[in-house]
């Protein structure tokens, strides 16, 4: 059976230069993967590479067996990978409602809205909000739901934690694993926040210069000290 | 008085009808369609063809639409979408196809100033003032398009999607909308809405194959002193068309002609966001 | 490469080879036009002479809108109403007074100051800190609309819609007009080949390609868009005074948007930023007009629109480059001006001389001095009262997790518009409200987090720049010495890019691309230098290189320098103060090592403990 994700000798960047070089791994399905490194590693990058924002100079893309390497970043949404950027990746000026509304394609939005209510019933209270309104950790966790209600089985997070208080961060983690095993989902998780990614993820990977330099099982003793030596911590 | 207040609002709604199109294609692609003038132009000519094949000049309305429809389909395959990195560049092609346009009217059409029956004439008494019935009619259609627009906007998916894409483009992608096709369909639409517009300011400007350009530049103007809101673009009719009347009446009608022009570039200098957020 | 930087001058040999370098090709283009032109009456019907004669003064027209757009990126619709302010000049005045010895010069004069008013005014309005390209094209928009109203509510005075006609004029043959106009244009056209050639030259296209990085320079970009936009206004002045001697008629269209367009479209197709291209295009498309549009007048202006879309769409460079670039596929001839490589001459590099060049004392007190630094966008806060010091000497390093504001931090340093509220001192100048150049000449350097450094230009190009606020750019040529402070003169030596000096900028690796940049920020004398992430992407070798730099000039020269890195290793090896921001406040200040050796700090870091959150 193929990977929910697979990626094979990717190289990508921006212009003439080589952000990420010659990448491979696989996403499991109902996997989570955290993708560690330190800032200014392609981390980013990589996630807007495999969502089609950035062309691919080399390598390969599939999604359950099937090859995106080329498709515009609509298509690759509506194949079913959930995205969340890091910045600005909600509409300030539109309701929460509408937020979710735009991301769901080719499921019933009753169907959508179930799938909130599951995770983040307060969402439901609020769907007429603007979600700029929300509060920082409210925003992450509407960004958490919209990509749930999608019913993407890929989903691609890229430091969600960042600035929340360590309770948000919990709920969070309790919503990753919620999707994974209601929907079965897999994750690729960006992440600067160790402690979180080590709790959540199954398996964890270290990119630096654009090469994975570190790869592990997240179970394994000593994995946060043995990481947070190369993050120079 | 009253013949200058219902001045001020029938200006704005010319005004209204004519930029409504523009702000559209402006809000969702970030670019000035300079062949927003000759679609105009075609909208008139649509009025000039139920004319001549004595129909009624109301039936016009749907023709100029579908014939500006038409034409932004094409600018939109043949200028916009190649050049969506090069947003100055975009203005000289659209423009470039404007002239293009413009001559195929004169060759088909001639030169020559034409006109076409008005949908409506004479005149209505309004508190004591008699005062022509078309103008106000004109305001009717300008409500109205502006009802169906924000209708549109507001209430349907597409309108939804729409609005994500002048908001951020990059993120409607990654949730999966198709904005390339969202861009077309509002260049489109826009360009209908210029035809519309074409039609009907016939009976308040002659038919040539210039007659878009004068409106052009107001209409790009009150654009961008609107941003990307149609509520903004009201107060932006009203207001520089309102001094427009005024500059007119009280120094001289050909000041009065640049005052949108001039006012908006001024405006624009000290706040650049124009109306926007005001 | 040593030998390329020695200390000694031999100014004689030198100065004449730049002049022969730069006046080689202006004199060209001098001598192929004079040929031309002085040939042109004995070989050309009167009707075409006559034509073209218009035509000649119209290309020096265009010829103002490729200085502009081409090199600027200034894309102009109202050159129309300066040619138009000449004209009328000349119309008007021997109209109404006659014409005289006394009254011709009188009203070149005329039209000329007219013209400058009209360019200072739309120079007020398009170009100030923060304005878009587009906003500028809008403004050059609405001068031809607003001239050609002017003159159609002038009545008998300008003789509005029919213009002016019948008055008296100089009185010189068809071949004399020809002759003066096309002297004209050879002259402009070969001073304009000399200054785009320059290092001034290079301040135009630095414009067009990076504006925010020339403001960054201390470049006072919408003053040079503006002297730009004066002298162009002169030249279609000047232009239109002849062709109103010449054709004892002027028009309202003259000032109209749609030869404005016109002069665009001309310059399109002959190729925007070649000069010739738009002469040539000028000639070749007006002199065909007239010809063809007798017989055929709107055909020929379809054909025009279409070729203006095609060449706008697929060919963006127009038709010279085009048909040069095939040329010297054949002939291994390059026309002046085409897609051939531009002949690059690699200056040597000299230390400046250790003076204290730059305006700016060193204080006895702070370098820098920030207090009370706010900046929020809407309800948003990002910075919440920052205040602290540092001194040269210094090196101080800010660091802390995403989004903590350490960017946003360098950006209200650098730019006194960024702030919401709250002061920044530097060297005892208090920066308050003034835009990027301001700040640069009162000691602030700033480098960008991505390399921000001109593609097109090569590295000696892009360094000179960043000198043109202490060395004035040469108009006319290009100098065969670059004087850079010892600091920034370092960083080009120890990393290679000495060797590299005539390269476009674009082809360097990421690394030198970094180095470009610091060597850049430093060549502008700072007391305070800004680094957002200089390390970002370099590898281990290049990383240490720059480090040593980095420790090495603030030893050396009395820097002070601020330093945004996530790299805490890095940050260990080479600062000599440490600031945690988070969530847009000061958490700590200190050394190194009560940074390092911060249980808090850690923990921020890996996000395990969270302050309160103000967002």
């Amino acid at each position: 059976m193929s990977a929910a994700l697979h990626v094979s000798d990717l190289t990508c960047g921006y212009g003439e230069s080589v952000v990420i070089q010659d990448l491979s791994f696989d996403l499991a399905h109902g996997e989570i993967l955290a993708v560690l490194g330190k800032n200014g590693m392609g981390k980013s990058t990589l996630l807007r590479t495999i969502m089609g924002f950035l062309r691919k100079q080399t390598g390969r893309v599939e999604l359950n067996g099937r090859d995106i390497s080329v498709a515009a970043p609509y298509r690759i949404a509506r194949l079913g990978v959930g995205y969340v950027a890091q910045e600005k990746a909600l509409f300030q000026d539109l309701t929460v409602e509408e937020n979710i509304r735009l991301a769901v394609h080719g499921r019933s939005y009753a169907q959508a809205l179930d799938a909130v209510k599951k995770v983040f019933p307060f969402l439901l209270e609020r769907r007429s909000q603007r979600a700029g309104t929300l509060s920082g950790g409210e925003q992450k966790m509407l960004l958490m739901a919209r990509t749930l209600a999608t019913g993407a089985r890929v989903m691609l997070v890229d430091e969600i934690t960042e600035g929340l208080q360590p309770k948000m961060v919990a709920r969070i983690g309790d919503a990753v694993r919620q999707a994974r095993e209601v929907h079965g989902a897999s994750f690729l998780v960006v992440e600067q926040h160790l402690g979180f990614a080590l709790d959540v993820a199954d398996r964890y990977l270290v990119i630096q210069n654009g090469e994975i330099i570190l790869s592990g099982d997240c179970r394994e003793s000593g994995a946060s000290s043995q990481i947070a030596k190369y993050l120079s911590l | 008085m009253v013949a200058q207040f219902l001045d001020i609002i029938t200006t704005a709604a010319f005004l209204y009808v004519v930029s409504s199109g523009l702000l559209l294609v402006f809000g969702v692609m970030k670019i000035i369609n300079f062949a927003h003038g000759a679609m105009l132009t075609l909208g008139g000519y649509a009025a000039l063809l139920c004319t001549k094949a004595g129909l009624n000049p109301w039936l016009g309305l749907p023709l100029a639409a579908l014939i500006g429809g038409l034409a932004g389909i094409l600018v939109e395959r043949l200028a916009v979408r190649p050049l969506y990195a090069r947003p100055l560049d975009a203005i000289l092609a659209t423009w470039g196809l404007g002239i293009v346009i413009g001559q195929l009217i004169t060759l088909y059409f001639g030169r020559g100033v034409q006109f076409a029956e008005a949908p409506l004439t004479g005149t209505v008494n309004v508190l004591g003032e008699s005062y022509s019935i078309y103008r106000l009619s004109v305001v009717a259609v300008a409500a109205a398009l502006g009802g169906v627009l924000t209708l549109i906007l507001r209430g349907t998916r597409l309108g939804l999607e729409t609005r994500a894409v002048i908001m951020n483009e990059d993120l409607a992608r990654g949730l999966g909308i198709n904005s390339r096709l969202v861009r077309f369909l509002t260049f489109t639409l826009g360009s209908a809405l210029a035809g519309i517009a074409g039609m009907l300011i016939t009976p308040i400007s002659s038919i040539d194959p210039n007659m878009g350009v004068p409106w052009l530049v107001n209409a790009f103007m009150l654009v961008l002193v609107s941003g990307h809101s149609l509520t903004t673009l009201v107060v932006s009719c009203l207001v520089l068309g309102g001094a427009q009347v005024l500059v007119s009446a009280y120094v001289n009608p050909i000041l009065g002609g640049l005052t949108i022009a001039v006012l908006a570039a001024i405006i624009l200098r000290i706040r650049p966001e124009g109306f926007a957020r005001a | 490469m040593l030998e390329n930087t020695e200390t000694v001058t031999r100014p004689k040999a030198r100065a004449s080879g730049e002049t022969w370098r730069a006046l080689a090709p202006a004199i060209a283009i001098a001598l192929v036009g004079a040929a031309v032109i002085g040939i042109g009456p004995y070989v050309l019907d009167s009707y075409s002479l006559s034509v073209l004669t218009r035509s000649l003064l119209y290309a020096a027209v265009a010829l103002t809108v490729d200085l502009l757009w081409g090199y600027m990126g200034i894309l102009t619709f109202g050159q129309s109403a300066f040619f138009a302010a000449g004209a009328y000049a000349a119309g008007l005045i021997f109209s109404h007074v006659g014409f005289s010895p006394a009254t011709a010069p009188l009203a070149l004069v005329g039209g000329v100051v007219v013209a400058l008013v009209l360019a200072g005014i739309v120079g007020w309005l398009a170009f100030w800190h923060g304005a878009t390209n587009l906003y500028a094209s809008v403004i050059t928009l609405v001068l031809p609309i607003v001239c050609t109203q002017l003159i159609f509510s002038g009545g008998n005075f300008t003789g509005s819609s029919s213009g002016l006609s019948g008055f008296e004029s100089f009185d010189l043959s068809m071949e004399a007009w020809f002759w003066l106009s096309g002297s004209f244009l050879t002259a402009i056209t070969a001073m304009a080949w000399l200054l785009v050639n320059s290092d001034a030259g290079r301040v135009l296209v630095a414009i067009r390609e990076n504006e925010q990085r020339c403001q960054y320079l201390g470049i006072d970009t919408p003053r040079v868009k503006t002297l730009i936009f004066l002298l162009c206004a002169v030249i279609g002045a000047i232009a239109g005074y002849i062709f109103a001697g010449y054709a004892m008629v002027v028009s309202p269209e003259l000032a109209g948007f749609v030869f404005g367009t016109e002069l665009v479209i001309w310059t399109a197709l002959g190729g925007r930023a070649t000069l010739i291209g738009p002469v040539l295009g000028t000639l070749l498309v007006d002199y065909e007009s007239a010809q063809l549009s007798g017989d055929y007048p709107f055909v020929w202006k379809l054909i025009i629109g279409s070729a203006f879309v095609l060449v706008i769409v697929a060919f963006p460079r127009g038709l010279l480059p085009l048909v040069s670039g095939a040329a010297s596929r054949i002939g291994r001839h390059v026309l002046p001006g085409g897609t051939g490589e531009r002949a690059v001459s690699v200056p040597r590099l000299l230390a400046l001389p250790v003076s204290d060049a730059q305006g700016t004392e060193a204080g006895s007190g702070p370098a820098l001095k920030v207090s009370g630094v706010r900046k929020s966008f809407g309800s948003l806060t990002v910075l919440d009262g920052i205040d602290f010091r540092a001194h040269a000497g210094e090196l101080v390093s800010l660091v802390g997790p995403n989004g903590a504001g350490k960017t946003t931090l360098m950006r209200c340093i650098a730019d006194g518009t960024e702030r919401t509220s709250g002061e920044v001192v530097v060297n005892g100048h208090d920066l308050g409200r003034a835009t990027p150049e301001r700040c640069v000449a009162l000691g602030v350097g700033r480098k960008f987090q991505t390399a921000n450094v001109f593609d097109t230009l090569t590295v000696a190009e892009c360094l000179r720049l960043a000198r043109s606020r202490h060395e004035r750019p040469s108009l006319w040529r290009r100098r065969d010495v670059l004087h850079l402070p010892e600091a920034s003169l370092h960083v080009v030596r120890v990393t290679g890019l000495a060797s590299r000096l005539g390269e476009e900028a674009r082809l360097l690796s990421h690394g030198l691309k970094q180095a470009l940049e610091l060597a850049m920020v430093l060549a502008l004398e700072p007391r305070v230098v800004l680094l957002d992430e200089p390390t970002a992407g370099l590898t281990k070798a290049e990383r240490t290189q720059i480090g040593s730099i980095l420790t090495d000039i603030v030893r050396t020269r009395g820097l002070c320098v601020l330093l945004v890195e996530h790299d805490l290793g890095f940050v260990r090896e080479i600062s000599s103060r440490v600031i945690v921001l988070h969530q847009g406040r000061i958490l700590l200040d200190g050394s190194v090592d009560d940074v390092v050796s911060s249980e808090l700090v850690a923990s921020v870091y890996t996000g395990a403990v969270n302050l309160e959150h103000t967002a």
